[in-house]
């Protein structure tokens, strides 16, 4: 710099390092995360960790407590539990997740549908999603099984995602209610956007967070719904193996005092359930996270 | 002039009422008898399997099902607003006169467990508001998510395999020693496991709804106002926030009845505890119509004042809200 002037009296500032956004996975459920890790890969590659096949009924070893070679015992049909708490719970898991895709498809259409609708049909659509949330969801389940008759998995996670819809839609609704006046929808409108692609690329980006959680919640909603309904012995049959069947074993354990037919299934299920739950709840405290003024 | 609108007020909620109950008993009644099933199992027992065609028809007919289902819901209909319900097939009584015997075993479980989880609640959701993030907020809703995620078949399966089957502490099922039924310790007794499984179930989530509700109301700008006037905490926590907090939660407390009711209904088959849950899993299960249809209307007035009810409070009390929805902060987690 050689021009006549030099500029003199400037304090070196240094470049500020960009602050690493500190914490950002302080909190987080990694133990949670971990477990149902393990959990999901266990029921996935079942048939590798299985050492027996769960539908063999060993008549010469019912109710045998665990040992080395049944790890977790047999039930009173003499199947080797170790094995059908992994194929049980591929079972179990399955039916979660396919009727909570069934619950946030038909919640989502349900919601968009009512946000977009005039005043009078938006209330009445409302005034029936009201009338069945009042009703317990068990209710609703065992009376649909019953009209379609079936007692298998298809029927059941059909059954189970009928009913657990109508949180997702108030939420959406009220989102679509929400956003359907504002200009950027508006604009797409005007260019000429259809109902599909302004539900895509305008609608669904705001409300993904709500219903992600609503959704993870319904995954642990419908595990405890498939297990409650198949231990009552309107579920699945025994036949079928999941953590909800092999608990209704239940009854004949207890008179016989045999804890692991009792204990084992629901264990497993209890932390998947919680697992699920304390995921759903971190989902939820990143969405909205503020400030106390106390 | 207030007196009228009042009363006009009252008259819609009453009409939506009673035309809930309506469309209900509509629902039930057609479900129930499409659904596959021989209700003459329940009226007969075993001999219904060797019934001739013959007796069959004549049993059918006796019994008025061999009509079409609108013409059976409109007798029914017509029976029922007289105050007939009909006879049990199973007990071969008056539907009436079976369930009188049994509300009141479920009232005292549901009741006594509904105050309980409301008083809890309440005051678990205050100890862990004061100390946002403290260890015993953090301990508690740590423990009351796991607890709140154990099935409540399962909870109460374990608590019968300790206390009943193992140490031969508590009985595992039914409401009081037979022959001895209005023996109030022994009734007392029967209920401690029961209860125990439906406060546990329910506890946290009322408990954790009141903490974020009131954790919601700190971050109001009204109580940077009240801290910059020299209030002291537990002034701003008890005096306004949780004043403002209160109203939600009743009206929350009326919508969970059916949550409580549903888990009681669970309970109550797990326990054999003769109240009307095992009564409609039995009458459901064996086709027994008229118990059936009773016991849906009974609990679905119940849920259906119930809700009606939380949104007349939250009008009432807080007249800003409106039309808003109450259950829009409370991110509908049920089963």
């Amino acid at each position: 710099m050689k021009d006549g002037f030099e500029v003199v009296g400037i304090r070196e500032t240094p470049r500020e390092a960009p602050v690493k956004q500190a914490g950002r996975y302080k909190g987080a459920p990694f133990a949670a995360f971990f477990l149902l890790f393990f959990i999901l890969f266990g029921c996935l590659f079942c048939h590798l960790i299985g050492t027996k096949d769960p539908a063999y009924l060993d008549l010469k070893n019912c109710s045998v407590p665990p040992n080395r070679e049944f790890l977790f015992g047999t039930d009173t049909m003499g199947r080797d539990l170790f094995s059908m708490i992994w194929y049980g719970g591929r079972v179990s898991l399955f039916i979660g997740i396919a009727a909570t895709f069934v619950s946030t498809v038909i919640g989502i259409i349900f919601g968009t549908v009512s946000g977009n609708a005039p005043a009078w049909a938006d209330a009445l659509l409302m005034r029936i999603v009201e009338l069945l949330l009042s009703v317990p969801n068990l209710l609703i389940v065992i009376m649909i099984q019953a009209v379609t008759g079936r007692s298998d998995v298809t029927g059941i996670l059909i059954a189970i995602g009928l009913t657990e819809w109508m949180g997702i839609a108030k939420v959406v609704r009220s989102e679509v209610r929400k956003l359907r006046k504002s200009e950027y929808v508006i604009a797409s409108k005007c260019m000429g956007g259809g109902f599909f692609h302004v539900l895509w690329a305008h609608l669904v980006p705001n409300f993904v967070p709500s219903v992600m959680f609503m959704a993870v919640m319904n995954i642990r909603n419908a595990v405890l719904a498939e297990s409650t309904l198949s231990f009552m012995g309107v579920g699945l049959p025994v036949e079928t193996v999941s953590w909800g069947s092999m608990l209704s074993l239940a009854e004949k354990a207890l008179l016989t005092n045999s804890w692991w037919i009792i204990l084992i299934p629901g264990l497993f299920l209890t932390v998947t359930l919680s697992c699920i739950a304390s995921l759903g709840n971190e989902l939820r405290k990143r969405i909205n996270r503020r400030q106390s003024l106390l | 002039m207030k007196r009228y609108d009042f009363l006009v007020y009252f008259g819609k909620k009453a009409m939506l009422f009673f035309l809930s109950i309506f469309l209900l008993s509509v629902f039930v009644f057609y479900i129930s008898r499409l659904a596959p099933g021989d209700p003459l199992l329940s009226y007969y027992g075993e001999r219904a399997e060797r019934l001739g065609p013959q007796e069959r028809e004549w049993a059918e007919k006796r019994l008025g099902l061999n009509e079409s289902v609108t013409v059976q819901y409109v007798r029914w209909l017509k029976n029922a607003l007289r105050g007939d319900f009909g006879i049990s097939y199973k007990y071969k009584m008056e539907v009436t006169e079976v369930i009188k015997g049994r509300i009141g075993n479920t009232l005292i479980l549901g009741g006594s467990g509904f105050l309980l989880i409301f008083g809890l609640a309440l005051l678990t959701g205050i100890l862990c508001a004061w100390r946002e993030d403290g260890i015993l907020d953090r301990i508690l809703c740590k423990v009351g998510t796991v607890v709140s995620c154990i099935p409540e078949f399962w909870l109460s399966l374990v608590l019968i395999l300790i206390f009943s089957v193992n140490l031969r502490w508590l009985p595992s099922s039914g409401a009081g020693a037979a022959g001895a039924a209005d023996d109030f310790c022994g009734r007392i007794r029967h209920l401690i496991l029961p209860l125990t499984v439906i406060v546990a179930e329910h506890l946290w989530y009322y408990a954790y709804l009141i903490r974020n509700r009131l954790l919601e109301e700190m971050r109001a700008d009204y109580v940077l106002l009240a801290k910059s006037k020299g209030l002291n905490k537990r002034r701003i926590l008890f005096a306004h926030c949780l004043r403002n907090a209160v109203p939600s939660y009743i009206s929350l407390m009326a919508v969970s009845v059916p949550h409580i009711l549903g888990g009681t209904y669970i309970v109550e088959t797990v326990f054999s505890y003769p109240g009307l849950g095992t009564l409609s899993y039995e009458s459901a299960r064996y086709k027994d119509y008229n118990l059936l249809m009773l016991l849906c209307i009974l609990s679905g007035a119940l849920v259906i004042f119930c809700s009606i009810a939380a949104k007349a409070i939250n009008e009432r009390m807080d007249p800003r809200t409106g039309n808003r929805n109450i259950a829009a902060g409370a991110e509908v987690q049920r089963r």
